[in-house]
């Protein structure tokens, strides 16, 4: 059963087509002329928990004054997604009269989606974007086109990250953009395999340059 | 991590331990790194990402440490793809759990591939395993399967700060990806009990080489 039958508000299908190798080859051709400048400049790069938190929560004061231009640049991407997201899942819970499982999967990335948007907020201080207003229209009035649009937006979420992190100067902020992308990940093969669809389908996972989420965001119509 | 790393019976082995030792004497030169011979013979879909011309350098880190990184993740997914490969062989499984079991597989076998392709007469050795049993059973094929993608989901991510070449970083983000949604995509099916959830947490959290080295030892799978 092709799931985008159901006709949600949105047609990324294109965009997320999985055997577009030729996505991750333009973003690297892009990326390799922007390698980070002020990479690993901590010596030891710790590993754990406290990484995301020391990474992406630099305490109360925001972003460094000497944060790069594209990396808030990026982070405000990043923030406009999660933003997307986070609203989805939001109205979805209120509207689209979800059970079972699916339903325990919009509570939980719900929940992951608004930290996200949290954390971002809080990087980016008063550099943040401001939350759209959003209007998901049908995509939320029913739990086959929830789940038909939480694919695209997670598969896209996906390749959203995977297109940025290569670009991304700072260290911290590269950890933590880092430890979002897998987790964007593991909703869309979660959401996937709800949804009767491959949850992997295929062994490398393209990615989307910047232009690409975007224009395939406004293509939505979520945005007002 | 650590607590999930306990469903799989631990007994020591130096093994693992033993083989990435000797990465650091690795070839590192760019032209022993990105053999052509063996690239050939690899995956379609990454390989333009590894070719020797695009190798933008990053700051931090160091072609002969990607060396090491590349050479750490193929000896995970040596072990990944000779689980699949062998509980395809003797699991007789059926359903989604066969479905699962095939397509990882195919992902894994193509990590492999490629991987050795670019590391050419650098790669390391397939070592020879010892699944303890661990594929006979759905279950304990399944609940191993999970510890396996956790962690080299976790290991891609603690790597990927590291990696010095941008040529080098996409591949592995495509790869992070793709082992994350392996991994959500195990837990569903695992989610019976609802004690597993696919998307456990809202960031990710990293493993360093010597967490993940001393998780693979304690699993006991490598022999030699």
């Amino acid at each position: 059963m092709n799931i985008f039958t159901n006709k949600p508000r949105i047609d990324l299908s294109a965009v997320v087509d999985f055997d577009t190798d030729g996505a991750l080859q333009e973003t690297e051709a892009t990326a390799r002329r922007h390698s980070r400048r002020n990479f690993l400049r901590t010596s030891g790069v710790a590993v754990g928990g406290a990484v995301v938190a020391g990474g992406l929560l630099p305490g109360a004061s925001a972003l460094a004054a000497s944060t790069p231009k594209g990396d808030v640049a990026i982070l405000n991407f990043a923030l406009t997604l999660e933003y997307l997201e986070s609203a989805f899942y939001a109205s979805a819970i209120k509207h689209a009269h979800l059970t079972g499982e699916v339903k325990r999967f919009a509570h939980t990335v719900h929940a992951h989606e608004a930290a996200h948007v949290a954390a971002l907020k809080k990087a980016l201080g008063s550099a943040a974007v401001k939350r759209p207003t959003f209007d998901f229209g049908s995509a939320v009035t029913s739990q086959s086109a929830f789940q038909a649009t939480a694919i695209v937006l997670e598969d896209t979420g996906v390749q959203a990250y995977q297109g940025q992190t290569p670009f991304i100067k700072s260290n911290a902020i590269f950890m933590a953009a880092i430890s979002i992308h897998p987790v964007e990940a593991r909703h869309a093969a979660w959401i996937r395999n709800l949804s009767g669809q491959s949850p992997a389908p295929a062994a490398f996972n393209p990615a989307l340059t910047k232009d690409q989420v975007l224009a395939a965001v406004t293509g939505t119509g979520f945005i007002k | 991590m650590t607590d999930e790393l306990s469903v799989v019976e631990f007994d020591g082995d130096e093994a693992v331990a033993e083989a990435v030792a000797g990465l650091h004497e690795a070839r590192s030169t760019r032209a022993g790194l990105f053999k052509g011979a063996g690239i050939a013979a690899a995956g379609a879909g990454a390989i333009a990402a590894f070719l020797p011309g695009t190798a933008g350098a990053r700051q931090g880190g160091s072609k002969k440490n990607d060396v090491k990184i590349l050479n750490f993740a193929l000896t995970l997914e040596y072990l990944e793809a000779a689980f699949y490969a062998e509980a395809l062989a003797v699991g007789g499984y059926s359903g989604s759990v066969l479905n699962f079991a095939q397509v990882v597989a195919g992902h894994e076998a193509t990590h492999v591939a490629t991987l050795q392709g670019v590391l050419g007469s650098a790669a390391v050795k397939k070592p020879s395993f010892d699944f303890k049993g661990t594929t006979r059973k759905w279950h304990s094929f399944l609940r191993t399967s999970k510890v396996l993608e956790d962690t080299g989901v976790a290991a891609y991510q603690g790597q990927a700060p590291l990696i010095h070449q941008n040529a080098v970083l996409e591949p592995a983000g495509a790869i992070l990806a793709v082992e994350a949604r392996h991994a959500a995509w195990v837990r569903d099916l695992l989610y019976a009990g609802k004690s597993v959830k696919p998307a456990p947490e809202s960031f990710s959290t990293p493993m360093s080489m010597s967490q993940v080295l001393s998780a693979v030892k304690k699993t006991g799978f490598i022999k030699s």
